[in-house]
């Protein structure tokens, strides 16, 4: 006679631990966008059928399904197209609050996201009120560049 | 049902190349693809993609991939599973009328990510990983029973490995093996991308049936050399396609080792049970190109199967017929057929 | 040559939707697949496909969870597969079903979605790993941020408010507590949300959808082979379409087909769904799921839905548009996302709420008399979006 399989135990739990580590290939786009930025300078690649201007650098435009051609050195100068507080602390990433936002440089076609420095953040709402109204924004380079994106920040033209 | 055709494939294999990104595999293999089949991104319907987050160390890989194949404002879905799975949804899109061509790509970069970790990972957290499987293990336990069972298998392995070509001297490229199985005999990671182009109008390859199905999960519980998926799948698409296993005249079997290609070879009936191995030594007809030697990473390879088959049969000088097999992880648990037919 | 199959959804099972389930992934699967099949009326011997769902393993810490939970639906001996297209996984994974019936690979399918993320201890460091590596995974963006971004951009183009969206989340929560398999059933008001804690500028913890861990299992055939059911209800597949969107996000940033938050894709699949359906506006119907994981995000899809301009959205939402009272289509009846978010399983849900409404089943979240009725689907980066239509028999 088999036991009835009704009998309840406590459910079993075990731990695991889900860690992989990677070498992602950046390709000769993005790798000399970055290797641009220790110049100072913010590189698009220029779609040969649509013509926008894909910042930050693509090898191909997704749209038209072509390889881009021409290299264009973008504005430093932009406008804050949209932005968001971040209020949560985050694995690897600066203490919050951080300001995040997609910023179209002149010159450029698409927007590029990167931090915003420098906003008085003691009112969340207060200072995200403030910087609706797309503000202008200029990047700003760190003084030693590592090829990673967080090599400039932007920081507002004029006070929010 | 309308007939589908096979209008273009591209298959690349490289190898750590840090001038390309992955989203640049892709975006190449497609348009090479597309251009074989003499159409533009323009003129793709539908497009179904086969890759994994984990392979591609992308947490939702298709999020930042799938724009490189082509499917801008486009149908577009994305299959976690083996490539050929994914050729038989799009097979389903054309023979359904739902769209006239439909683009099918798969990949996997092995250079970027631990392939033996992640292999390692499918495995049952209570019951299996704690005993150190990956799927070479399960290959490892396969070729033991082959060996132990057929004398075939030992008498073959080394004139069939042979025939696999010239394996790199790099290590990283080879898995740590599991006894029995030799160096000679495991696959040799890549990075490869796999694109095909289906289509409703005439082309050189008809789509002439496809055929699949599922194994169980628990190891303990499948025939682990009997393969009864690939049993079934080929059956299936043999008979959707009216064709009987001995007019096959082009095999493209997906094996992660020498084993269990030789398995695979006796599972659609082009070897009698304990002969696959002496198939694979022999016979011109099955993997011409080194099957999973000539470099493979997961879920790609079930479309190189079906692309490798395409193109021998592009390239034949008769009328002939080919049957390409894909299967899925944690050692071949799904596995799709697809006899494909030249003009 | 025969056109595509007429597909219906014959039957639905769910467990309930919760923070955390004890069972393992395989006993719950087998749980909702049993009851999808008892409400169908069909045997699993008559069921040829067995499509499954699965968002990101990480979430679940299993690398292809699927294989592992297939076989508990049924799939041994049959044909299977493995969708993963993030939050639209449970919709694409029913449209894979429909794709390969319509092609005659079957009469009867049954798809699966899962979501196992209460297993992951890591959830905000699995939400950054999907995003570019090259380019972006830096800047700390998460499912919330990138919400949030397009929020803000709402708020400068169309004057949405925080108490707007508020009385969105209102709506859907007092939807939920008439559904028993919602995760969250409590009638939180426009204070609680306004003053609920802040996730990312200006999204707050009641705009967002809650972490939620369930199965959702969804009977498919053609009508042909449904025949045999007569007498049963049948929720009838009237129109579906899914349109994929470029991944980058400063790309759609003032682009001329349409920008960032005009959700470009959601507006050609619902005007194909809808016109295969002969509908000229989702709101001809009596039920809307809408796949949006934040309340902004479900004003987002109203101009897409052809509800109103997308200027008009802030007014349509003063006016009250939306609840079961309201007169129109009712939107989330079984409280939406923002009740429960299980990603693998989301997007099914949707559907399979809507089949329940038009099958006259949906018990204490019935709406009377619903014959049609709309569900969306959302996925990546707002990248990935599905519509379809359903009606009664
Ligand atoms: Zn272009």
């Amino acid at each position: 006679m088999g036991e009835s399989a009704a009998g309840k135990v406590p459910p079993l739990t075990i731990d695991g631990h889900w860690a992989f580590d990677y070498t992602y290939y950046a390709g000769d786009a993005a790798s000399r966008f970055f290797a641009e930025l220790a110049n100072r300078r913010i590189m698009g690649t220029r779609c040969p059928q649509c013509l926008r201007v894909l910042v930050p650098a693509r090898g191909f435009c997704d749209a038209c399904f072509v390889e881009t051609t021409d290299w264009v050195q973008v504005s430093p100068h932009g406008t804050l197209e949209t932005f968001t507080i971040l209020t949560t602390s985050f694995p690897g990433l600066p203490e919050p609050p951080l300001v995040v936002g997609y910023v179209m440089l002149a010159g450029a076609s698409s927007a590029v996201l990167n931090f915003v420095d420098g906003i008085d953040l003691t009112d969340p709402d207060a200072a995200g009120t403030a910087m609706l109204g797309r503000p202008p924004v200029t990047a700003r380079f760190k003084d030693v560049c590592e090829g990673r994106i967080t090599d400039f920040v932007f920081t507002l033209d004029e006070p929010a | 049902m309308r007939p589908v055709y096979l209008h273009g494939s591209a298959v690349s294999t490289t190898w750590r190349d840090a001038s390309r990104s992955l989203t640049d595999l892709i975006f190449e293999c497609v348009r090479t693809a597309l251009g074989t089949a003499g159409i533009s991104a323009a003129d793709v319907g539908a497009t179904v993609l086969a890759a994994h987050d984990l392979v591609d160390g992308r947490g939702l890989t298709s999020m930042v991939t799938a724009p490189a194949a082509a499917t801008y404002l486009k149908d577009e879905t994305r299959l976690g599973d083996d490539g050929a799975l994914a050729f038989v949804l799009g097979d389903a899109r054309v023979r359904s009328g739902s769209v006239d061509t439909c683009l099918v790509a798969a990949w996997g970069r092995a250079s970027e990510g631990p392939i033996d970790e992640i292999a390692h990972a499918l495995f049952d957290p209570f019951t299996a990983r704690p005993l150190a499987l990956t799927e070479i293990a399960v290959s490892g336990m396969r070729a033991a029973r082959c060996l132990g069972d057929f004398p075939g298998y030992g008498r073959w392995r080394g004139a069939a490995a042979a025939r696999r070509g010239v394996r790199p001297a790099d290590p990283s490229r080879v898995p740590a093996t599991a006894w029995p199985l030799r160096a000679g005999e495991l696959p040799v990671w890549a990075d490869v991308v796999a694109a095909v182009v289906l289509g409703s109008q005439p082309g050189p390859v008809r789509v002439g049936g496809v055929g699949m199905s599922t194994e169980p999960y628990e190891l303990g519980d499948r025939d682990l050399t009997g393969l009864t998926a690939l049993r079934t799948a080929s059956a299936q698409a043999l008979t959707d396609a009216g064709v009987d296993a001995a007019s096959i005249d082009v095999l493209e079997l997906d094996g992660l080792t020498l084993f269990d290609e030789a398995l695979a070879a006796e599972a659609v009936g082009a070897a009698a049970r304990g002969d696959g191995m002496s198939l694979l030594a022999n016979s011109p007809r099955v993997n011409a190109g080194g099957g999973s030697a000539a470099g493979y990473c997961a879920p790609a390879m079930g479309l190189v199967r079906v692309a490798r088959a395409a193109e021998r049969l592009r390239n034949a000088t008769t009328s002939q017929v080919g049957l390409a097999t894909g299967a899925s992880v944690v050692a071949a648990q799904v596995q799709a057929a697809v006899v494909l037919e030249g003009a | 040559m025969t056109g595509p199959a007429e597909l219906a959804i014959l039957g639905v099972g769910q467990t309930p939707y919760r923070r955390r389930h004890e069972g393992s992934t395989p006993e719950l699967v087998y749980g909702a697949v049993r009851a999808a099949l008892d409400h169908s009326g069909l045997e699993h011997r008559d069921i040829d496909l067995v499509i499954g769902g699965f968002a990101p393993d990480a979430l679940a810490g299993e690398n292809c969870p699927d294989k592992r939970f297939l076989p508990a639906a049924g799939a041994v001996g049959k044909w299977s597969m493995r969708i993963n297209t993030g939050g639209t996984t449970g919709i694409a994974a029913a449209y894979a079903a429909m794709d390969l019936l319509e092609a005659g690979r079957g009469d009867a399918a049954l798809v699966v979605g899962v979501e196992r993320m209460a297993q992951a201890r890591s959830v905000p460091a699995v939400f950054n790993s999907i995003f570019d590596p090259i380019y972006e995974r830096d800047t700390g963006l998460s499912t919330v941020s990138m919400g949030a971004l397009r929020a803000t951009r709402m708020m400068q183009s169309w004057g949405y408010t925080a108490e707007l969206w508020a009385r969105v989340a209102e709506r859907n929560f007092a939807h939920a507590a008439s559904n028993p398999l919602a995760h969250i059933r409590t009638a939180y008001s426009v204070g609680d949300v306004l003053t609920s804690r802040m996730l990312a500028w200006p999204i707050r913890q009641l705009d967002a959808c809650p972490i939620s861990e369930g199965v959702c299992a969804v009977v498919i055939a053609r009508t042909s082979a449904a025949a045999r059911q007569r007498g049963r209800p049948l929720a009838r597949v009237r129109g579906r379409a899914t349109v994929t969107d470029t991944y980058n996000m400063g790309d759609r940033i003032g682009r001329r087909e349409g920008d960032l938050v005009e959700l470009l894709t959601l507006r050609m699949a619902a005007q194909r769904a809808l016109g295969q359906a002969g509908l000229a506006s989702a709101a001809d119907a009596d039920v809307v799921e809408i796949h949006a994981p934040f309340d902004h995000a479900e004003t987002m899809a109203y101009a897409p839905l052809r509800f109103c301009a997308a200027a008009d959205g802030p007014a349509l939402v003063e006016s009250g548009f939306g609840h079961r009272d309201g007169g129109g289509p009712v939107i989330n009846p079984s409280g939406g996302p923002m009740a429960a978010n299980p990603v693998g399983a989301t997007a099914l849900i949707r559907l399979a709420e809507c089949a329940l409404q038009v099958m006259g089943a949906a018990g204490e979240r019935q709406v009377p008399g619903a014959a049609t009725a709309v569900a969306t689907g959302q996925g990546g980066s707002t990248q990935f979006s599905t519509c379809t239509v359903l009606s009664g028999s």
